[in-house]
């Protein structure tokens, strides 16, 4: 894991310049709808994350799968929901790296 | 401003039930209207909170349907929905009409019908209260929000895996004695602790069940309320509050604002504090949920809800006795009802007519939750003698 993880693909509003990691349509800030790539750095911190043991019926046979918040970032961070890859055992302030975005979901694993 | 009243109420058992969910509505409202002397000309218009009957069952437009069918003609009648808080919103709005003179009677109703869906289905259609770009597409379920609450609530506050589960000990235990509860046998903590991995840290008796049902009352204006009965339960305040859209929204995942601001703006109207209440239905939909609520209500210090359940303080006999009835862990949690269904449960605390009576109960306090915690509503009451 000595390799940089890929950049995470944030997004900063044009206009007063709040860092978003989720899509934003409108600025919850100041309302601007103009938006512009701010790439992160990719390295992150779990805060808080589950096993998902009993999925919805569009993530049947997935199960289980991890699920965590993390604060992504280095200088500045934003907080993702995100998919952890390979199910490993993380938990609250452990290190995660951004993996990659697959049908609108980011996915992390243990860095 | 008008002062408003519950003056009647009637509900079903929560539980595994063969009705349609029109049924089940028709029967609740049924009921409240003959708990009190209104006849069906003097109401005046009738909410109904309900989440997911359209997916379920296919079956919408279920306020005119009900009002309908129990003989309610011509009057106003509407769908409230907020996943798990529905019904509560559907209080808040006729309460709202209440006080402001827009209606002198209305009839409130809430009605799920959930255990004839497959749990995969039931999953799913439960998950759409959540953000279908954000949380949900990572697969995050309702428990599995819960399970990131507890994982950062034990993190941060060192809460044990046993302090939680004596949420549903003590939940199961109260429901084992309430006719209206879905679950009437009581567990142990190993029970809990040794219950499989639903979403980690927590474990199927951490979470409610499923469950069909419906419960109504019907409000009134203060001024009318003593022609329909002798006891009329005041609403003393109000609260209903918008929280985060998404789980990463939280700055704080162990406090759901939505609860916070619902709380103060139904203490503030009431002219109460925290301290004040004396029973309390909150919205313990897994039993982390119940000890982020009893703090984000403002009765215990934030970290301080775990040990306060494990220490007895929050039984039926305890300094302040949360979920008498056996809360949503033991009743179950028809979502649609479950709102209405709390109010059910304080007024007959207030009435002093409870299974589980928790002795001299004048104020009580109803909580109910929406979503990874979007929105929320807080009822206070006071019993018949404050009126
Ligand atoms: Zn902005």
């Amino acid at each position: 894991m000595s390799e940089s993880p890929p950049e995470f693909p944030a997004t900063r509003c044009a206009d007063c310049g709040l860092l978003y990691g989720h899509e934003a349509y409108i600025c919850r800030e100041c309302g601007s709808e103009t938006f512009e790539r701010a790439p992160l750095d990719g390295s992150g911190t779990v805060y808080a994350r589950t096993t998902i043991r009993v999925p919805g019926s569009d993530h049947q046979g997935e199960e289980p799968f991890e699920v965590a918040i993390v604060d992504v970032g280095g200088e500045e961070t934003v907080r993702v929901t995100v998919r952890i890859e390979e199910n490993p055992e993380l938990g609250p302030d452990d290190p995660v790296e951004f993996v990659d975005r697959r049908d609108g979901v980011f996915y992390f694993r243990a860095a | 401003m008008n002062d408003v009243c519950v003056i009647g109420m009637g509900t079903t058992e929560f539980g595994v039930r063969e009705e349609g969910i029109v049924e089940l509505g028709v029967t609740a409202v049924g009921r409240a209207l003959r708990s009190c002397d209104v006849d069906r000309e003097e109401v005046d218009a009738l909410y109904l909170g309900n989440f997911v009957a359209g997916m379920l069952e296919g079956q919408e437009t279920l306020a005119p349907l009900v009002a309908d069918s129990v003989g309610l003609v011509g009057v106003p009648a509407m769908k409230t929905e907020g996943a798990c808080a529905s019904s509560g919103i559907a209080f808040r709005q006729a309460y709202q009409a209440i006080r402001t003179g827009v209606h002198d009677v209305v009839v409130v109703a809430g009605v799920e019908r959930m255990t004839n869906a497959e749990t995969s289905e039931f999953t799913r259609a439960l998950g759409s209260a959540a953000d279908h770009g954000t949380d949900g597409a990572t697969g995050l379920t309702f428990p599995g929000f819960y399970g990131l609450v507890l994982d950062r609530y034990m993190h941060e506050y060192g809460a044990t895996r046993e302090q939680v589960a004596a949420v549903s000990v003590k939940n199961r235990k109260n429901g084992a004695s309430n006719p209206r509860a879905r679950f009437r046998s009581p567990v142990t903590v190993d029970d809990v602790v040794d219950s499989r991995l639903v979403a980690d840290p927590l474990r199927l008796y951490d979470c409610c069940p499923a469950a069909d049902g419906a419960a109504a009352v019907v409000l009134a204006s203060a001024d009318v309320a003593e022609s329909y009965t002798e006891t009329p339960i005041a609403v003393l305040g109000s609260g209903h509050a918008t929280g985060r859209s998404a789980a990463y929204r939280y700055d704080d995942l162990t406090t759901l604002e939505a609860t916070t601001l619902a709380a103060e703006e139904a203490y503030d109207e009431a002219g109460i504090s925290p301290s004040d209440v004396d029973v309390v239905e909150l919205h313990d939909c897994f039993s982390a949920a119940e000890i982020g609520d009893s703090e984000d209500l403002g009765f215990f210090e934030k970290g301080e809800g775990a040990a306060a359940v494990a220490a007895g303080r929050t039984a039926v006999d305890g300094e302040l006795p949360i979920n008498p009835s056996g809360g949503l862990l033991a009743k179950g949690h028809p979502v649609g009802a479950t709102g209405i269904g709390q109010i059910y449960e304080v007024c007959l605390q207030l009435l002093g007519e409870h299974e589980n009576q928790v002795d001299g109960a004048e104020v009580g306090l109803a909580h109910n939750l929406g979503g990874s915690g979007a929105v929320s509503t807080v009822t206070v009451l006071g019993g018949p003698s404050g009126v």
